[in-house]
Order: structure tokens, then C-alpha cells, then sequence
């Protein structure tokens, strides 16, 4: 039962759109076979939510960041992320952008419980890390851009004990090993949308693999809302929940 | 080369907007910034749900070096999703990603007269269905080209100005390579094959605009630099390359009056082709120099794909409060061919010439956050219909369902 676990968080989350499906199951075996054929792509898109790449406030000098959902809930990515300032916009000189360092790790705690306790899971690890700089300039007083840089990596490795091999599409998976790294740049645009809240909208585009993403999201103090788009991925809207406090 | 006519359209109509992106007086450096999304689920009549959008990014910089010289640097993401299109163009699933850098120097020769000299580059990719690798796109394209532009400012009170442009690209697609020549005979490789799309695009545009109207004419001419038109006798010509011409006209006005916002367009494209066709009726039908008629099992299709397009597109807002706006519209696309004939279910031209027709209705709602941005959610009914019946690999009939949301940030 427990050789599932990961499977099942998988099935899961595409769920609600298979509901919305003609043909529930032809969609659904379509998905799989999406995410069985590339599946650090389809995990890396759930690392993508939980990467803050929008700069800090102005005025703050570092902040720290956790997702909540679809990350830490239900896929029990356990994750933390950072921002550091080194550059407050026009301090050096009128004109000069802020600059902000972002990066953030996570691992996945249904992986490590897999592994431990299960009969038929043999391996499994699912983590990853990412890094970058984002300079964010204000070109009127109610619109700031901004500008990044970031590198993430992530491995997807699961392996399952002999004899115990699950069987998808007809086909027998005993292991999949998996990575991605890529280097992304970033370009973005924030307004308020009220007090102390902020909107934004960015895209994040891989130069390697090509992988892009929009994100729009709307964040306050505390907490942000968004939904990051992944038009090439097997999910292609995630709504996402965030938790943030910057200093 | 649908999608090189239209982008090649699009090209010239951007360039309208664009180069109406004016320096602030007190600015040296005055940026430009749009970013759009718009994701939708699709339920057509024919096939399963499918889910599709796009993605557009410009990111722009205008620099006055002086009072009468400027530059502009432009960058374009573009990602067309999975969608609904007209027949004859690409398959639902189909999509592409582009980058397109364009830059562009600016100067003032008169109080009246400004010319703009620049140089665009883009890199396409294509994917289809089968999700291959973005690089891997058997139509992915890279093109490289200049233009030269001229606006003449007849009426500064109301913003007339008449732009003249020019353009001419070298378009390569590196990946491309006649599949079914190879297949036909294995001794045909992609050296022999390659290169069959590869072109040369001049473009000529004539475009007015004063006040809420705007119009043009434009003229493109491809001229493909390796592929061979099909002789009447059904044999490659030796010497003869393929050459299309692309002649269009449009047209419009964006109006808004007490909370009514209207802004219609209508277009009409003439599309001619020296290339013809050889219609294989089935898979293995061999063909027979003395018989290319269409009662044959291969015929010779004279002018298979010249065409005469009418575009209409009238979208409507009420603008209920300074945020809330209701909004429906209505596009409506028609195609009709010049010497094509129509096909019924079982691939046999019979009398008559093929017309395609394409019409989406379409109801939403749209906020407004701020100055700068917008969210919309809609609803779409696509009706598309056409009397060639041969649909085995392309749906020509069929009704669709769109629902999506949309987002726009431009500053």
C-alpha cells in the first residue's frame, strides 16, 4: 500500500481536472503517460511555486518564505526559501535598481517515509534547490519591473524492491531516475492592487530546456495567492498558497 | 507558410502600435513593458477536452540620444498554445515559441517626416501533438532581416500620420525536410530535402492612422530559395522555384462613447501561389502522367492554394463602473479558394470550389485592477464550417467551447 504514496499524490492533483473531462479516462491514462514520461519535469513545475522570485518590498532588507499549498500540502514538499537585499533602489546613486539575492531549498517528506517504511519502495528522493538575483527598478510610482536570474536543480529518483513493481499504461515501472537543472531568467511587473497589497505577473523561461511558466500572484504581509500557469506542463494551472514575512 | 503570412501581418501591425511609443520629454530612458496570458479550456465537438493559451511578453527601452534621435530595442516572447484555428492551418495541438529581438534607430528628419532604419531577429519553435523536443520541431525557424520605415505627420492635432515600411528577412528552417519524399524513396535524404522551406520575405506596407482610425495596405512576396513548383505535368519543375504573393488590406477604429467601447476591423487578403498540387487519394496510389484529372487516384490541383480572406472582428465593452466592463465579441473568418474544389468524405474533388468559414461569439467579463493592468474571464462558441467533407486529418466542421481567463499588465 505504502509503495503508492507517491503515486496517489500524483493522481491527486490532476483530480479536479479530470472531473471537467469528455472522456475521463482517456484524458486521465493521456496525463500519466505525460507525467511517466518526463516526470522531473512534471515534479519541477510544483518546485516553481514555491520559489519566490519576485523582489522584497521596498524598504525591507531580507525576508523569508514557505509554500503551502500545492507544496507542503498535499505533496509534502517541506521547503523554505530567502530573499536578501544587497542593494536598496537609489541608494548608490539616483536611478540604480534595488538588488535582491532569492533561494530556497525542499525536500520531500513522503519520499523519506516511503523509503523507510515501505515493503516495496527500495529508493526514492525528491528534492531540489534554486539561486538567482533579481534587480527591480520603479518606472512610475504605482509600477515597479523586475529582472532576475536563477538557477534550479531538482532530482527525482524512485526505485521499487524486485517483484514488487507496480504496472502503468501496461508497462511495468521499476525505476525512474530523474533530473533538471536549468538556468532561467525572469521578467516581471508589480502595481498595487491596495494597501500594502501588491499584483504581479512574471515569466520565468529556461534557456536550456525551454520550460516557462507565468505567474500571477497577489500578495499582502503575510500571505500570497497566485496561479502559475504551465501551458507545456501536465498540470497547467496551479493555484498556489504562500506564506512570507520580510523584514 | 500560413503562419509566415500572418506573422509576417502581425509584424507590420505591431510596428503600428509600436513605433507610436513616444519618448517623455523629461526622460532619457523610457521603457516599454506588456504582458499578456490568457489560458482556456477547449471543448470541441470533435476530439477530447484539451487545455490551451498564450503568452506574450514585450519588453522594450526607447532612448533619446538627442531631440531628434532616438533608439528603441525591443523584445518579444511569444508562446501560442493548443487552440482552436481556422481549417487548413495547424491541428488543435499544434504550438510555437518565438524570441524575437527587433531594434530600431529613430530619426527626426523634419518637423513632419521621421525615418526608421532597424534590424529584427527571430527563432521560432514548433511542437506538435506528439511532444517532442522544442528543438527538435520539424517547422522550427530562425529568421534575420532589416527595415526601413518612414512616417509622415500630416495632422499633429489629430495624431495623422501615414507610415511607409519596408522589409526584407531571410527565414531558415533548419529542421525541416519533405518527409514524404523520403518515404517515397529512401534514396532521398535530408540533404536532397532540406531546406524546402527556406525563404526570402520582402514586405511592403503602406499604413495610415488619424485619430481613432487606423488602415493599411501590405504587400509580401516569398520567395522560396530551394523548393521546386509542381509542373502541370506532374514532375517537378527543374527549374522554376516556389513564389507566393500576399496582398492585404484592413482596417478599423477604436471608439468609445459615454460606456460603450467599440473597436472593429475588417481585413481582406489576397493569396496567390505559383505552386500547384498533387492530391494522392490514398495511401499508395501511383501516379499516371497521362491522367492527372480529378476523377484520377493522383490529380494535379492548378492553384490549389491561392485564396481570397475576409477577417471581421467587432469587440464590444459596456463599461458598467470605472472597473467592471461586460464585453462580447464577434470574429468571423472566410476563406474562399480560387481553383480548389471541394472534396467529399472520400477524398473525390467534385464540382464546386472550397469555402471555409470560421466564426467565434464571445461573452465576457473584465475588471479593471488599475491603470495598468486587467483581468478577463470568457466564454467562447466557435462554429466552423466548410463544404470539403475530407476531414481524415484535419477537422473542417465542427462547433467549440472555449472558457478561459485572461490577464494583461502593460505599462
Amino acid at each position: 500500500m505504502k509503495r503508492t504514496i507517491l503515486l496517489l499524490t500524483a493522481l491527486l492533483c490532476f483530480n479536479g481536472a479530470a472531473f471537467a473531462a469528455i472522456d475521463l479516462e482517456s484524458k486521465g491514462m493521456q496525463m500519466l503517460g505525460e507525467v511517466l514520461a518526463n516526470p522531473a519535469a512534471f515534479f519541477y513545475d510544483f518546485q516553481q511555486d514555491l520559489e519566490g522570485t519576485t523582489p522584497l518590498p521596498p524598504g525591507k532588507t531580507f525576508g523569508i518564505q514557505t509554500g503551502l499549498f500545492p507544496t507542503t500540502i498535499p505533496l509534502t514538499y517541506l521547503n523554505v526559501s530567502g530573499k536578501l537585499r544587497l542593494h536598496g533602489e537609489g541608494r548608490i546613486a539616483p536611478g540604480v535598481p534595488q538588488l535582491d539575492l532569492i533561494g530556497g531549498y525542499w525536500d520531500m517528506l513522503a519520499a523519506k517515509m516511503a523509503t523507510k517504511d515501505s515493503d516495496t519502495i527500495d529508493s526514492a528522493k525528491f528534492g531540489g534547490y534554486y539561486m538567482g538575483a533579481i534587480i527591480s527598478a520603479s518606472v512610475s510610482p504605482r509600477v515597479r519591473t523586475f529582472w532576475g536570474y536563477k538557477r534550479s536543480v531538482m532530482a527525482a529518483k524512485l526505485a521499487f524492491k524486485a517483484g514488487q513493481e507496480p504496472e502503468l499504461l501496461g508497462t511495468t515501472v521499476s525505476s525512474f531516475n530523474t533530473g533538471f537543472k536549468d538556468d532561467f531568467v525572469i521578467a516581471g511587473i508589480e502595481t498595487p492592487k491596495g494597501i500594502g497589497k501588491l499584483w504581479s505577473m512574471q515569466l520565468n523561461y529556461g534557456l536550456k530546456t525551454q520550460t516557462f511558466s507565468s505567474k500571477v500572484s497577489w500578495y499582502g504581509k503575510v500571505f500570497e495567492l497566485g496561479l502559475n500557469i504551465y501551458p507545456e506542463g501536465v498540470l497547467v494551472i496551479h493555484p498556489v498558497w504562500n506564506m512570507h514575512l520580510n523584514f | 507558410m500560413k503562419k509566415i503570412i500572418l506573422s509576417a501581418v502581425v509584424a507590420a501591425s505591431l510596428a503600428g502600435r509600436l513605433y507610436a511609443t513616444v519618448a517623455e520629454d523629461s526622460k532619457i530612458f523610457t521603457p516599454f513593458f506588456d504582458m499578456s496570458l490568457n489560458e482556456a479550456a477547449y471543448v470541441p465537438s470533435v476530439g477530447n477536452i484539451f487545455s490551451g493559451g498564450n503568452i506574450n511578453t514585450q519588453v522594450g527601452l526607447l532612448t533619446k540620444i538627442t531631440q531628434k534621435d532616438q533608439l528603441f530595442g525591443l523584445y518579444n516572447f511569444n508562446y501560442a498554445g493548443p487552440g482552436f484555428t481556422p481549417q487548413d492551418s495547424k491541428q488543435f495541438t499544434d504550438r510555437s515559441l518565438s524570441h524575437s529581438f527587433t531594434f530600431e534607430y529613430r530619426r527626426n528628419i523634419t518637423e513632419k517626416l521621421r525615418v526608421r532604419p532597424g534590424v529584427a531577429f527571430t527563432t521560432d519553435y514548433s511542437r506538435s501533438g506528439a511532444n517532442e523536443a522544442w528543438k527538435n520541431g520539424l517547422y522550427n525557424m530562425t529568421s534575420s532581416g532589416l527595415q526601413l520605415a518612414a512616417d509622415y505627420t500630416f495632422d499633429f492635432e489629430r495624431n495623422g500620420i501615414v507610415s511607409l515600411t519596408y522589409l526584407a528577412k531571410s527565414v531558415k528552417f533548419p529542421n525541416y525536410t519533405d518527409l514524404l519524399k523520403e518515404f517515397q524513396d529512401p534514396r532521398n535524404t535530408a540533404n536532397v530535402n532540406g531546406g524546402l522551406q527556406d525563404q526570402g520575405i520582402k514586405q511592403v506596407s503602406l499604413r495610415p492612422a488619424w485619430g481613432k482610425w487606423f488602415g493599411g495596405v501590405t504587400y509580401t512576396q516569398q520567395d522560396y530559395k530551394n523548393q521546386k513548383v509542381i509542373g502541370l505535368d506532374g514532375v517537378y519543375s527543374l527549374t522554376d522555384n516556389q513564389k507566393d504573393k500576399t496582398t492585404m488590406l484592413d482596417a478599423g477604429f477604436h471608439h468609445t462613447l459615454w460606456i460603450f467601447e467599440l473597436s472593429p476591423m475588417v481585413s481582406y487578403t489576397m493569396h496567390r501561389s505559383n505552386q500547384n498540387f498533387l492530391r494522392y487519394k490514398y495511401f499508395g496510389a501511383v501516379l499516371n502522367p497521362a491522367d492527372l484529372s480529378g476523377t484520377s487516384d493522383v490529380t494535379l490541383v492548378a492553384k490549389n492554394y491561392d485564396y481570397n480572406e475576409f477577417t471581421l472582428s467587432v469587440p464590444l465593452y459596456l463599461n458598467i463602473t470605472g472597473k467592471w466592463a461586460i464585453g462580447g465579441a464577434v470574429n468571423m473568418t472566410s476563406r474562399k479558394y480560387t481553383d480548389r474544389k471541394k472534396r467529399d468524405e472520400n477524398n473525390n474533388y467534385v464540382a464546386g470550389l472550397q469555402k471555409n468559414l470560421m466564426t467565434t461569439m464571445t461573452g465576457s467579463i473584465r475588471k479593471r485592477i488599475n491603470e495598468t493592468a486587467l483581468v478577463q474571464l470568457y466564454y467562447a462558441l466557435t462554429v466552423v464550417g466548410s463544404n470539403n467533407k475530407f476531414e481524415k486529418y484535419m477537422p473542417a466542421n465542427y462547433t467549440g467551447n472555449t472558457l478561459g481567463l485572461s490577464y494583461q499588465l502593460s505599462y
